[in-house]
């Protein structure tokens, strides 16, 4: 429950919310393109700051990886892969030998090349169909041995950065769809709550100003005897 | 502390990292220009203290073990 609107800075009134609305289009549209829910809802800022962040960490890190760390592996030569007796085969079979693209899916349209080229790849080939060609396809051992010898550090840093990017849009996809963890009251209600708080104290202060009631006159004053702490007597 | 430690490239990577993920989360628990802000500063402080106590406590280990 939240707290807004406070009738004087010690009196918090406590503001009901209304119930959570579920929007599975918004959070379609945020799992395409991140933030893309939360502009459709009208929160264009929040929309353009998970649009803007999440792309600069996404390809800030395929950059960093000299744009080879974003991939689906063909699996056709790889050893098989058994999990719980079961051989994996296809998809499962590709993503228990680069986990890593678990997480890259969920940037949204951004790492969907790396899909393609996985349908597409030919191994005769050393680039995949246009217009991706070698964006996101996946490095043949020669070529992988390279990029992890060649570039220090940084090629792995590179796809860490694009797994944040893939996570963080997880979080994203739960606002467009549920709104934020901390919710505050919208706005009609604050000023409702507003309205309420000024009139109450309307009210309260023409109360106070106003005279006694003609019931209420005050009662008459009562004599006091002669006594040798009050010699004068009479009202005090 | 070691000059050379910091003239290796991945350091100078890590803001952008700091910078984003502070703001994206704490954009995803408010609403609220000035919460999310606020947030993601607090964020961005702690996270910046916890790498850097990483790395102090990785270079001492390196250099007096």
């Amino acid at each position: 429950m939240a707290s807004a609107s406070p009738k004087s800075s010690s009196e918090p009134i406590e503001l009901p919310l209304p119930p959570v609305k579920i929007d599975p289009l918004a959070a379609f549209l945020s799992y395409l393109i991140p933030g893309l829910g939360q502009i459709y809802q009208g929160r264009i800022g929040k929309g353009l700051l998970f649009f803007v962040g999440l792309y600069t960490l996404f390809f800030y890190g395929m950059w960093m990886g000299q744009w080879r760390n974003v991939w689906l592996p063909d699996t056709f030569d790889l050893p098989d892969v058994v999990i719980a007796g079961q051989r994996l085969e296809g998809v499962p079979k590709a993503i228990s030998y680069r986990p890593q693209f678990l997480a890259q899916f969920w940037i949204g349209t951004a790492s969907w090349p790396a899909i393609y080229q996985y349908v597409k790849f030919d191994r005769t080939k050393d680039e995949g169909p246009p217009p991706f060609k070698k964006f996101q396809r996946a490095p043949n051992e020669e070529q992988l041995n390279d990029l992890q010898r060649n570039s220090s550090k940084r090629w792995d840093l590179g796809w860490v950065y694009t797994v944040i990017a893939g996570v963080l849009n997880l979080l994203v996809i739960y606002d467009a769809l549920a709104g934020p963890m901390f919710r505050d009251p919208p706005k009609w209600i604050e000023e409702q709550a507003s309205e309420t708080a000024s009139k109450a104290a309307t009210e309260k202060v023409a109360a106070v100003a106003a005279p006694p009631p003609p019931s209420e006159v005050p009662a008459p004053p009562v004599p006091v005897a002669h006594t040798p702490d009050n010699p004068q007597g009479g009202v005090t | 502390m070691n000059a050379a430690l910091f003239a290796v490239g991945i350091y100078w990577d890590l803001p952008v990292l700091l910078v984003i993920v502070s703001l994206v989360y704490a954009a995803t628990r408010h609403d609220r220009w000035d919460r999310i802000l606020s947030e993601a500063f607090g964020w961005g402080i702690r996270i910046a203290l916890f790498l850097f106590g990483i790395g102090l406590t990785l270079f001492l280990l390196s250099t007096y073990l």
